[in-house]
């Protein structure tokens, strides 16, 4: 068993897991620059969930991908797991996505041929992980999840709070340092909106994530340790 | 293979319908492959089959051993250049036989050859054969088919001439007649009854030189034989009433299904490519490598060419099996084998577009989607 899995406390200001100082990215060049992120430095800890909300166009989009090592900034250092991206090449940065990073996009975005359970086999086989701890890795995330029935069904046979659920338990399984949602909660409805982003808060304080939540809906925020305000390029904790 | 054996599983009906395109696909190919070569056997086995690697025909003969004709001299001069034992005569005449005491008319090549040289094909039945044995020829097993059988004698129409079929040899056409080998007295017998009949012409013994050379050899040869030509054998081969007609086109056939073969898989595996983008965005924002990703498309094409492949070979040999004798269709292991990998190959080529597109997606579209 892994054992990074059972850490549940977090040691205070030391265990930072993903940190941004001072980035900022523009696109175009020249005179049509466009400036979408300003100076933003920011930082999340072992165990925490920090929401980052904002109108539409404020950079939402822009402040993931970089922090989900899919965009390099124009300006700025990112830290995740406590190594620096910058001078990584592609493949490096694809690893690191694998291996430090959970993605939950708007949809669930699931394959539709896996079966649940192979969802999460397949990250770890990309991972190279050991097939049989892999294995118990798996079933101790939908256990969790409260997937354990569903393990053997295709994602279009499941409700839209299950496959977001999947999404989660496959963000989760190869241990990564830092889980990052894109408005997980845009295709559910209230009421599982709130059960997913709860099962999300659970798994990130119990094996010690740090954890963003991009979003505009409100009514998620109670489950978020702090809420960051991005606007027009600059973040302010609020 | 995880991905692609669980997409295929998954979507079985969209890859039963591509499968089944390529199987007739790749059954049309061995079979028309297996027709051409067989038909390629029919016009020119008995010279394919000669152990010889050039031949000596007369100048301005097309490379046509029925236009040409050569003298005792200069088979002579041939022999004296290259020696006795790697020049050998060879007539070939077509002409129409009946069996005795039988009206219906048989088609042959006939093949005059020195009964004790190497130019004589293997024997299967009876006896080869023989220099002193006058009358009694060689004939390939096809004539079997149209009723002659060994012991029975031959009437040539031409020249009324009666030979003896003394044995059967095998795989001996030439422009879809069965050939018959005569011993060179018989040969000459022959020659001069068609010479009288047409009104005294000059000694025109026999139609080529079929010569064991080295490639050198064979140009010095070209350099001194007079009033003749030195070809190889394929150009011999190629110059077979009929061979190159019916080899070309089934050839631009065959051209034509690989072709065809490779776009079909192109465009279904582009299509699904482009179906799936949004896929390939997640996969590689998740971590996936865009080798793991195109090894993934690539696997998928070679699994479901390789199946079809399969069934396609399995098809062709029960319709082999089930062919009628007469049927010229010849499709050996090495055959099967070539075609399957110039298949496969063609498969690899189709799905490049696809790889192509699978390395250009971005994962930075995974972000802001709603759906894959």
């Amino acid at each position: 068993m892994n054992t990074k899995l059972n850490i549940v406390p977090f040691s205070g200001a030391e265990d930072i897991k993903l940190h941004l100082e001072g980035v900022s990215h523009a696109y175009g060049d020249g005179e049509s620059e466009l400036t979408v992120l300003e100076d933003l430095s920011c930082s999340v800890k072992s165990g925490e969930l920090v929401a980052v909300v904002g109108p539409s166009g404020s950079g939402k989009s822009t402040f993931l991908s970089i922090a989900g090592a899919l965009l390099t900034p124009s300006r700025g250092e990112v830290h995740i797991g406590g190594r620096s991206l910058s001078g990584m090449n592609e493949r490096q940065l694809a690893d690191l996505r694998l291996h430090e990073i959970g993605f939950i996009f708007q949809g669930a975005n699931l394959l539709p041929y896996l079966k649940v359970e192979e969802q999460l086999r397949f990250v770890a086989k990309l991972g190279r992980a050991d097939k049989e701890q892999a294995a118990r890795r798996a079933a101790e995330l939908l256990e969790r999840l409260g997937l354990t029935a569903r393990r053997k069904h295709y994602p279009d046979k499941l409700s839209g709070g299950e496959r977001q659920r999947v999404a989660v338990a496959r963000a989760l399984m190869n241990d990564p340092s830092v889980i990052l949602a894109d408005e997980p909660t845009a295709s559910l409805d209230a009421d599982r909106g709130r059960d997913v982003t709860k099962l999300l808060a659970e798994r990130i304080k119990a094996e010690g994530k740090a954890g963003v939540i991009v979003t505009h809906d409100e009514r998620i925020l109670p489950y978020c340790d702090r809420v960051l305000r991005l606007e027009s390029g600059r973040l302010r904790e609020g | 293979m995880f991905l692609a054996l669980r997409e295929i599983r998954f979507s079985k009906t969209r890859y039963v319908l591509i499968v089944t395109i390529m199987l007739l696909v790749s059954f049309l190919v061995l079979f028309v492959t297996g027709l051409a070569n067989g038909l390629g056997n029919a016009t020119s086995s008995a010279v394919r089959n000669m152990p010889a690697d050039h031949f000596i025909v007369q100048k301005d003969s097309d490379d046509r051993f029925a236009r040409s004709a050569l003298h005792g001299e200069q088979v002579k001069e041939a022999q004296n250049a290259v020696g006795q034992e790697s020049a050998e005569p060879l007539g070939v005449q077509m002409t129409t036989v009946t069996r005795k005491d039988s009206d219906s008319k048989i088609d042959i090549a006939l093949f005059g050859v020195q009964a004790d040289g190497w130019l004589v094909p293997q024997t299967v039945e009876g006896q080869g054969l023989n220099q002193t044995a006058k009358g009694t020829v060689l004939a390939d097993r096809h004539l079997a088919e149209s009723g002659v059988a060994i012991g029975d004698t031959i009437v040539d129409s031409a020249t009324g001439l009666e030979w003896t079929v003394g044995g059967f040899t095998e795989n001996q056409s030439y422009s879809h007649m069965p050939a018959v080998w005569m011993n060179d007295a018989d040969w000459a017998a022959y020659r001069s009854e068609i010479m009288a009949a047409r009104g005294g012409e000059a000694d025109t013994a026999y139609n080529a030189i079929a010569l064991r050379v080295s490639g050198s050899q064979a140009e010095e040869l070209r350099a001194s034989v007079t009033d003749a030509d030195v070809i190889t054998k394929s150009q011999a081969i190629s110059a077979i009433p009929g061979h190159k007609a019916e080899q070309s086109s089934l050839m631009m056939m065959i051209a034509f299904l690989y072709v065809i073969s490779a776009f079909v898989l192109a465009v279904f595996f582009y299509v699904i490519t482009i179906q799936k983008t949004g896929q390939f965005g997640i996969l590689k924002a998740i971590g996936a490598k865009t080798r793991y990703l195109a090894g993934s498309v690539v696997a998928q094409v070679l699994v479901l060419s390789v199946g079809s492949l399969a069934v396609g070979v399995g098809l062709v040999l029960v319709m082999k099996a089930m062919l009628p004798a007469a049927m010229p269709f010849a499709l050996d292991g090495g055959t099967i084998l070539l075609s399957c990998s110039l298949f496969l190959a063609v498969a690899l080529i189709g799905g490049l577009a696809s790889v192509v597109k699978v390395a250009k997606t971005d994962a930075l579209d995974a972000i802001g989607r709603a759906g894959a």
